[in-house]
């Protein structure tokens, strides 16, 4: 399985990746406090639209994303995390 | 043609010393090993015997562990390279392993893991282990991923 590398060095750009992710929690949580019901539908939406930017880049990389809520009364602390893995 | 992505190869079947000419013309003998042609794994990734492994490891390292912000992070380091560890033992061949390892206090907190991915369906897999104790749970998550 030779590959001819492009002309353009693909590499994993972590800036890049920081900024979609911030994006990402920004449009879904935003500034709301916690609220239980919720909480759910917001980590999976911030994990799929944060992936489905990363897939635009259309980099050769399989994703793996996965995010961390942890609540406490009003507050939240979300982790998202990212790996990409070069084919 | 500036760079080559070399094949490992699994077969043992010597390189190949070619000679090739770059931009700046000058000769430099490149090494290129041959296709072996296999699109499967060898050892193909059993996530039971990952996920007992694990779950060991866990057991026996968090058995009379308390919470103590101090330690949890080197701990957490610790069981995590214990973890892949034991994964790259297990020898299945051609997988990138990622080891997530999560110590969570109990201390009226809740928290909620959520992960996604993008990868090759049918030889992609992840397995999760859990234990917990009066004063914390510890989660480890471990993502295998194929790659040829």
């Amino acid at each position: 399985m030779d590959d001819f590398q492009a002309g353009e060095e693909t590499s994993f750009v972590v800036d890049e990746v920081s900024n979609i992710i911030k994006e990402a929690i920004e449009s879904a949580i935003g500034g709301n406090v916690y609220q239980h019901n919720k909480v759910n539908q917001w980590t999976t939406s911030v994990v799929e639209q944060s992936l489905s930017q990363l897939t635009k880049l259309g980099k050769p990389f399989k994703y793996i994303g996965t995010c961390t809520v942890r609540w406490e009364n009003k507050t939240m602390y979300c982790i998202v995390s990212a790996f990409g893995l070069a084919i | 043609m500036k760079g080559r992505r070399l094949l490992s190869n699994y077969e043992g079947l010597p390189p190949i010393k070619e000679e090739c000419c770059d931009d700046s013309s000058e000769t430099t003998a490149e090494v290129k090993y041959l296709n072996t042609n296999r699109l499967e794994p060898c050892n193909k990734f059993q996530d039971c015997l990952i996920r007992d492994k694990a779950q060991a490891i866990l057991t026996n390292k968090l058995q009379h562990a308390k919470y103590d912000a101090a330690s949890s992070p080197s701990l957490c380091a610790s069981i995590s390279e214990e973890i892949l560890t034991a994964a790259k033992e297990m020898g299945f061949d051609r997988y990138k392993y990622m080891v997530t390892v999560l110590i969570v206090e109990k201390a009226g907190q809740a928290v909620n893991v959520v992960s996604r991915w993008v990868w090759d369906v049918q030889r992609d897999t992840w397995i999760s282990a859990k234990y917990e104790t009066d004063t914390f749970i510890a989660l480890a998550l471990i993502m295998a991923c194929y790659y040829d």
